[in-house]
């Protein structure tokens, strides 16, 4: 797959592996754990607080989509462990810029990894391709912000 | 916006408040935009065959772009919720909040 070929293994955080309940996506996702490429990361004390936090600061905000606790935590355990966390949500990214506590925080979104990893015009096969198999589109500011519109 | 700097200042989060009100509004035309195209392009008569509660969840979901609020207000699971939005060509829009110099600096990776 190509996302390995930015990343040794995928940190999956207990919260957000327990939301893959159905076939084919779970057995996919138990072959990656025995081949170590995806590691469940049990629930920590040191990231509980700072993930509380940001659940209710950014679920009290109306002007900012909701954050779920999956999510949430996600982004604390991204910043204990100095990891980017890999996302398509517009929550943790903006959670990210505007909050002092979490700068330094890679957010990435799927155009970010494609483009990581492709170029030219590969990048837009693959492009094509994310679209076609997920339902992902990219709004065209984005696209332009990667000379991709 | 005064109560919330004081709730994020209780909860001990300091906030960039520049960067708080050029992203908050960006992000707010971003969203608008994602609502429209997912209006546009939804196949409503797939959306209004499907029985309830799906089809309100396909609904919600096209208003919102929320999945996982849709799938737990309707207590449909994620994943096949998930399934049900390809089928009905619901484009799942991932949005900018990378729009000036101002917020560059955070942005950059």
């Amino acid at each position: 797959m190509d996302l390995f070929s930015l990343y040794n293994r995928l940190l999956v955080p207990f919260a957000v592996f327990s939301e893959i309940k159905r076939e084919p996506a779970r057995s996919f996702a138990f072959a990656l754990a025995v081949e170590r490429r995806l590691l469940v990361v049990p629930r920590l004390e040191a990231v509980d607080a700072l993930a509380l936090r940001i659940l209710e600061l950014v679920n009290a905000d109306p002007s900012i989509p909701p954050i779920d606790p999956p999510e949430a935590y996600g982004l604390a355990f991204a910043k204990h462990a100095g990891l980017p966390l890999l996302t398509d949500n517009a929550s943790p990214k903006l959670a990210s810029l505007i909050l002092e506590e979490l700068s330094g925080v890679a957010v990435l979104d799927s155009l970010d990894v494609l483009q990581a990893i492709y170029s030219g015009e590969t990048l837009l096969k693959a492009l094509r391709e994310f679209t076609e198999d997920t339902g992902v589109k990219f709004s065209a500011r984005r696209l332009r912000e990667l000379g991709l519109a | 916006m005064d109560l919330l700097k004081k709730l994020f200042e209780e909860k001990g989060l300091k906030v960039n408040w520049e960067a708080y009100a050029g992203l908050t509004s960006l992000l707010k035309e971003e969203l608008e935009w994602a609502r429209e195209l997912r209006r546009r392009e939804a196949d409503w008569s797939y959306i209004e065959s499907r029985p309830e509660p799906l089809k309100t969840a396909l609904k919600l979901l096209v208003e919102t772009g929320d999945l996982k609020l849709a799938s737990r207000f309707n207590s449909i699971p994620l994943d096949e919720l998930n399934e049900e939005r390809v089928k009905a060509k619901i484009p799942l829009v991932v949005v900018s909040l990378r729009d000036s110099g101002a917020f560059a600096m955070n942005a950059e990776r």
